[in-house]
């Protein structure tokens, strides 16, 4: 009981400072928005004639990957806090409060996620309303997958937090782990066409099998695979998330109870 | 700031660029995306003064500016065409990649080309010092900038022909028409010799839109400042 009302307080703190965030997220929200009403829509009217067999419209195409991009983003602000919290040491704090390590670290995980999944709700049901709506048991399978995803996602923010001295060197971790899991992915694009460049040799063979495996690929394309029929569901899309959300959970837990202990 | 909009320009060129270029029907698209991709960063890096006026704010360098021996007019002249100057700078080892990958054609329309960006540049930066001025509050002027960046790189022609946007919305269509950030496009890749999806085909159009966007908020922005900063105003 105590544990679950320790977790609790920190959900609560974590969930007041993500408010404190509120400009920072309408520039997020107009992002997206502009990104789903507009550039999605241009490009609707650019598809070439073989990828628009394929997909019929890149606006219904688009909206499951953007709530994913959405998730990503906000589950990922987590890791910008607890690095300005070493910084400042402010941890120290967080570390003399009553209650265990484990505690503090699987609070702090789970908050980063939550706060992913309270930012993406409004997108997914934007896309549910443009796209169509799943039945109850996919939308609870998308929910629970979501969850974990952003749980991972969370937990990689934080693992990338304490493992940089500098906001500078944060920032480019950042950086480099947004685009790479953003652009080498089926969030924009369908899979086929990184497979096809695959093959053509102007795409490396890793680079390839890492948009294979990303979770946000996987979480988008399960989305897909419920509302549009396309990619055909396979189990394999909620293994990756799970796989990648108790990784990521398992170290960012280690990493942030071992680390700011020794800040 | 620069290490993460490097690694977001570099990104959107190996793997956006590559992959978008195969999804659709614009001839030579990652050539045409590769350009409109250095204007978008050309224009975000000039956009950046406005948050150093608030930081200056905050630090008390505003008064110790007021205090210099130089005009109003020449401090908001000086501060648009340094933060024009500055955006080039950083901006410039980028587009060098840009060029590398597009390549150059004729080299008399690149240096039109280069002299219009430059011009806006510096209304954008103009633009930026303008709202910095008016808000005077730099939470509404963050979230101003990213609805701003939002709307005004996604309603040009920056990514996509003008044709493909008035075809999805003839509203969005009007916007592009009228948006500094496609004639800058438009502009760089007239200079850089991508001519089969210009939207414009006479290239004094755009440049004419650039010169009249510069000259516009340099006026508005010295009178803004001129009006607004005296006697503590600005805060």
């Amino acid at each position: 009981m105590a544990v679950k009302r320790h977790i609790l307080y920190i959900l609560e703190n974590d969930f007041r400072n993500f408010f404190r965030y509120k400009w920072w997220l309408v520039g997020l929200i107009s992002m997206n928005l502009a990104d789903l009403f507009i550039m999605a829509i241009v490009y609707n009217r650019m598809l070439n004639p073989e990828i628009a067999k394929q997909l019929k419209s890149y606006f219904d195409f688009f909206a499951p990957g953007l709530t994913v991009t959405g998730l990503f983003a906000s589950a990922f602000m987590i890791g910008r806090e607890v690095n300005m919290e070493k910084r400042r040491e402010y941890h120290q704090y967080l570390l003399s409060l009553p209650m265990s390590r484990l505690e503090l670290a699987f609070g702090r995980v789970l908050s980063g996620g939550l706060r992913g999944m309270m930012y993406m709700s409004p997108l997914l049901l934007t896309c549910f309303v443009f796209v169509g709506f799943p039945t109850l048991i996919q939308l609870l399978i998308i929910l629970c997958v979501l969850s974990f995803l952003a749980t991972g996602i969370s937990g990689l923010s934080i693992a990338t937090a304490v493992s940089t001295r500098s906001i500078d060197k944060f920032v480019t971790a950042r950086g480099l782990i947004y685009y790479l899991l953003f652009f080498c992915s089926s969030v924009f694009y369908p899979f086929s066409l990184i497979e096809q460049l695959g093959r053509e040799g102007k795409f490396p063979t890793f680079l390839v099998l890492f948009a294979r495996i990303n979770p946000l690929s996987n979480a988008a394309d399960l989305i897909r695979s419920f509302l549009l029929g396309t990619p055909p569901f396979s189990p394999e899309m909620v293994f990756s998330v799970l796989v990648f959300s108790a990784v990521f959970t398992g170290v960012a837990a280690f990493a942030y109870i071992k680390l700011i202990e020794r800040a | 700031m620069v290490i993460m909009r490097a690694i977001w320009f570099v990104s959107q060129i190996a793997f956006f660029g590559l992959i978008a270029s195969r999804m659709v029907v614009v001839e030579d698209y990652f050539r045409y995306y590769v350009s409109g991709l250095s204007v978008m960063t050309l224009y975000s890096a000039a956009i950046f003064i406005g948050f150093d006026i608030y930081e200056e704010a905050e630090h008390g360098v505003f008064e110790y500016l007021l205090s210099l021996p130089v005009s109003r007019r020449q401090l908001v002249l000086g501060r648009s065409i340094g933060g024009g100057l500055r955006a080039f700078i950083y901006v410039g080892p980028l587009m060098c990649i840009a060029l590398y990958v597009v390549g150059i054609t004729n080299p008399l329309n690149f240096l039109v080309a280069l002299f219009a960006l430059f011009l806006f540049a510096f209304g954008v930066s103009g633009l930026s010092i303008t709202l910095a001025v008016v808000i005077k509050s730099s939470d509404r002027f963050d979230i101003l900038m990213g609805v701003l960046d939002a709307l005004i790189v996604r309603l040009s022609t920056a990514m996509y022909p003008l044709s493909f946007v008035e075809e999805a919305n003839p509203f969005y269509g009007w916007i592009a028409n009228l948006n500094p950030v496609t004639y800058a496009s438009e502009l760089f890749r007239w200079g850089v010799g991508i001519e089969s999806a210009l939207s414009f085909k006479n290239p004094l159009l755009p440049l004419l839109g650039i010169v009249l966007f510069f000259s516009f908020f340099l006026f508005v922005g010295v009178v803004l400042y001129e009006r607004t900063i005296e006697g503590g105003g600005w805060r």
